[in-house]
């Protein structure tokens, strides 16, 4: 192997070095475009165990298991109230990013507060939903199907609950001054992506039958 | 009150990095209205079978994920800001939902859930299993 010797770049400008990157695009928000690629692997791998195991209720003779299916149980009015109300967490937070662009701090956080309850009452609406589906006999165990449809929407409650605090932190930092526009544009990518993943389960679990 | 976004205003536009972030309020809110008949529309898909019918069905389930890829694409190019950013945020975006939908959409077929073919271990309700059939070890399929 020959020896190469690495030459100082003085030539080369860097118009800022704190920010420039190879891709022209700031690490946070490549890094979290990346983290929502991998995860749609994440859900796709759940919906696809849900629409494997929704028709097998554990109704066989000899073993345990409830005979009970989550479908059965929907009430889809309620479910698209929530779903209404997660679109509109959506543009909630499309205004706050634009408000953090314009640096309107105030009306920033107006929205992002309006956001973090939206998501809150979603988050409400589910755990309305899964007690209502354990009163009338379908708990996590009971069967293959429950399990499945419990760990899907169960899982995209938890990425609403870790996006609700992610929006409650942002408030706190605007508060001190300490939050950068980027900061509310890439959580504003989070939250659009826990919205795309409803619009998918929405469609998919609950109206498809 | 007369607080300020810390925002590094001597940031440099890069090479492929945009920073008209595109749309005003007015537009997000077209669009959201745009989701909202959409969801209408899909929501009603549900009613669809006492206004019409069973066999509406066969119509309603293309039309739902049709509805579903259009305001999956809706909040990924305006809300996302997709369409105003660089491509390979895109491309990014678009390979790992592609990765994700081959390989389950290759798993569900090897697991014969668009076919009816007797298997009964996934898709269809499983089959009774008799005492006999457990003593014996008798394959119920799989």
């Amino acid at each position: 192997m020959t020896d190469v010797a690495l030459e100082p770049m003085d030539d080369v400008e860097f118009p800022d070095d704190v920010h420039a990157t190879s891709t022209g695009i700031s690490n946070p928000k490549l890094a979290m475009w990346t983290y929502l690629a991998s995860d749609c692997l994440l859900f796709g791998g759940l919906i696809s165990t849900y629409l494997l195991y929704r028709n097998r209720p554990g109704n066989i003779p000899g073993l345990s298991g409830s005979s009970l299916r989550a479908s059965e149980l929907f009430n889809i009015p309620f479910t698209s109230m929530t779903s209404f109300v997660l679109l509109m967490s959506s543009l909630t937070m499309v205004l706050a990013v634009n408000s953090a662009i314009r640096k309107d701090v105030d009306r920033m956080r107006l929205w992002l507060v309006a956001t973090a309850v939206l998501g809150g009452l979603f988050l409400g609406g589910q755990v309305y939903e899964f007690t209502e589906f354990v009163r009338e006999g379908l708990g996590f165990t009971s069967n293959v199907s429950a399990s499945a449809f419990y760990t899907l929407t169960g899982l995209h409650g938890a990425h609403v609950a870790v996006g609700v605090l992610m929006l409650i932190s942002a408030v706190v930092y605007a508060a001190r001054r300490t939050l950068t526009a980027e900061a509310v544009e890439v959580l504003g990518l989070y939250w659009h992506f826990v919205d795309i993943v409803w619009v998918v389960i929405f469609a998919i679990v609950y109206l498809i039958p | 009150m007369s607080a300020t976004i810390d925002v590094d205003d001597d940031s440099p536009v890069h090479p492929g990095e945009h920073h008209d972030h595109g749309p005003s309020d007015a537009t997000y809110f077209k669009v959201f209205w745009i989701l909202v008949a959409i969801t209408a529309l899909e929501v009603s898909t549900y009613f669809w079978d006492v206004w019409f019918g069973e066999s509406s069905w066969s119509l309603a389930v293309p039309l739902l994920i049709l509805l579903m890829v259009v305001k999956f694409v809706l909040i990924a190019s305006v809300f996302m800001h997709l369409r105003f950013d660089s491509k390979l945020l895109t491309r990014i975006f678009y390979f790992g939902l592609a990765v994700a939908c081959i390989v389950y959409l290759v798993a569900l077929a090897v697991m014969n859930i668009f076919t009816d073919n007797g298997n009964p271990w996934f898709n269809d309700p499983p089959p009774a299993v008799t005492p006999s059939a457990v003593v014996t070890g008798e394959d119920t399929g799989g």
